[in-house]
């Protein structure tokens, strides 16, 4: 079971829940199964450009992205890019 | 006749209230963390409808059946996956017949909805159009910003694709862009490539269209077919993005003109509202009680107008109305984020 946390704005597009547990493989299988996937993911399926994902701790863009395996309690924090002035 | 204006901001939602013209109450900010490029009450059953965008999750569109209470996400909306584009931003909502919506974005598509809004359709005849090749993003993007429906024909305008035409519940489109300037291209007057800012049709006169341009202020009288050229004559520049009509008069329209398309702020460093009473013949400022100096600027969603007013609010926060025929102007609102739209329904 890994536990996915989300930022204000996508909570609020969730029903307010701010923490999701799933059963999920890698960052892809539990992203996918968010409520708010479709503004994780563009209609070609791609992460959105300016939407980070860490691993306990860990930015995933910098390793296997949505191929990212998860274990047991992994914390997956979904992150918008510091963007902006 | 009390009145609601949703006012759309780069930072959420604003529904300003009145029961007076003169008093108003401001809620809001309602869509928080959402730029609201464009929102409407739908007149058949009081749904609000935003379109919503976000720079780190993208292009939506929020409706609201409780006036902002509470508010459902569209889950269908996009473009066909496998293909090349992708859906960069919503720009603006329109009812149409029955029960259908229209929604115009980015790149240039339009959408329509039979089920309020929930589920949207890619319009195929406009996204797949022969001249697309020719069109060109402008400096917000290739946006379908005008959608008009009046006496079976539908009209949409696009950045910098110019406007097109369709009789056949948008089966096909025509281009109709003959006398209008794209003075930014090798050919002036090409068929496609214009830059419509704002193109409204008067709903009175279903035949009589007019334009706000990147190049220019234009009517037809002939749905499109040709346009005449009206930026002389008491103008100060012919540069603008906002348009509005009267309800009534098909003779009158206001423009608020920037300096330049290099310098997006009102013209002459004062805030000009610019009525014409003759069709474009002429124009006479209609501004009392606006700042005599002002750098603002309205976008082209900006300006509304209803049976008994008009309004329009500026990047810097204001939104201000005054009675048909803009005589007299007061701020009904001050400090709002950058506003983005303004639209006008009953209360």
């Amino acid at each position: 079971m890994a536990v996915v946390l989300l930022p204000a704005v996508l909570a609020a597009e969730a029903g307010g829940q701010k923490r999701f547990e799933l059963e999920a493989a890698t960052v892809g299988d539990a992203l996918r199964q968010l409520p708010v996937r479709n503004l994780l993911f563009d209609e070609q399926g791609e992460l959105r450009r300016l939407i980070n994902v860490f691993v306990d701790g860990v930015d995933v863009r910098g390793g296997r992205l949505l191929q990212e395996p998860l274990q047991p309690g992994s914390e997956v924090r979904v992150v918008g890019a510091v963007a902006g002035g | 006749m009390a009145v609601v204006l949703p006012v759309g901001t780069r930072k959420g939602l604003f529904l300003l209230r009145s029961e007076d013209h003169r008093t108003w109450e401001v809620e809001g900010p309602l869509l928080e963390g959402w730029a609201v490029y464009h929102a409407i009450v739908d007149p058949r059953d009081g749904t609000l409808h935003a379109a919503t965008n976000n720079p780190f999750y993208g292009a939506s569109v929020h409706r609201s059946s409780d006036q902002g209470k509470s508010w459902e996400r569209s889950e269908e909306l996009g473009l066909p996956e496998g293909g090349e584009l992708k859906l960069n931003a919503t720009w603006h909502i329109e009812p149409g017949r029955g029960s259908e919506l229209w929604l115009g974005g980015d790149p240039g598509v339009l959408f329509r909805s039979d089920d309020g809004g929930r589920t949207w359709q890619l319009n195929e005849a406009l996204f797949a159009h022969p001249t697309r090749e020719r069109w060109q993003p402008g400096a917000g993007g290739m946006c379908t910003h005008s959608i008009q429906l009046a006496d079976g024909v539908m009209y949409v305008a696009i950045s910098a694709a110019g406007a097109f035409r369709s009789e056949d519940e948008g089966a096909t489109w025509t281009p109709i862009n003959k006398n209008v300037a794209a003075e930014f291209m090798p050919d002036p007057f090409p068929e496609v490539g214009q830059c419509v800012h704002k193109l409204l049709v008067h709903p009175k006169r279903p035949e009589r269209v007019w334009q706000q341009n990147h190049c220019g202020v234009y009517r037809s009288d002939d749905r499109g077919d040709t346009w005449e050229r009206l930026d002389g004559n008491g103008l100060p520049t012919s540069f603008g993005f906002p348009l509005a009509l009267d309800p009534e008069d098909p003779d009158v329209a206001y423009v608020i003109p920037e300096q330049s398309q290099e310098h997006h702020y009102t013209a002459d460093g004062r805030l000009g509202v610019y009525r014409t009473s003759d069709g474009g013949a002429s124009w006479e400022l209609a501004s009392n009680g606006l700042p005599q100096r002002a750098w603002v600027a309205v976008l082209r969603e900006g300006l509304a107008y209803d049976d008994e007013a008009i309004y329009f609010g500026t990047q810097s926060g204001s939104v201000w109305t005054a009675p048909r025929g803009g005589s007299d102007w007061m701020e009904a609102a001050r400090d709002l984020p950058p506003v983005l739209s303004v639209e006008a329904a009953p209360a």
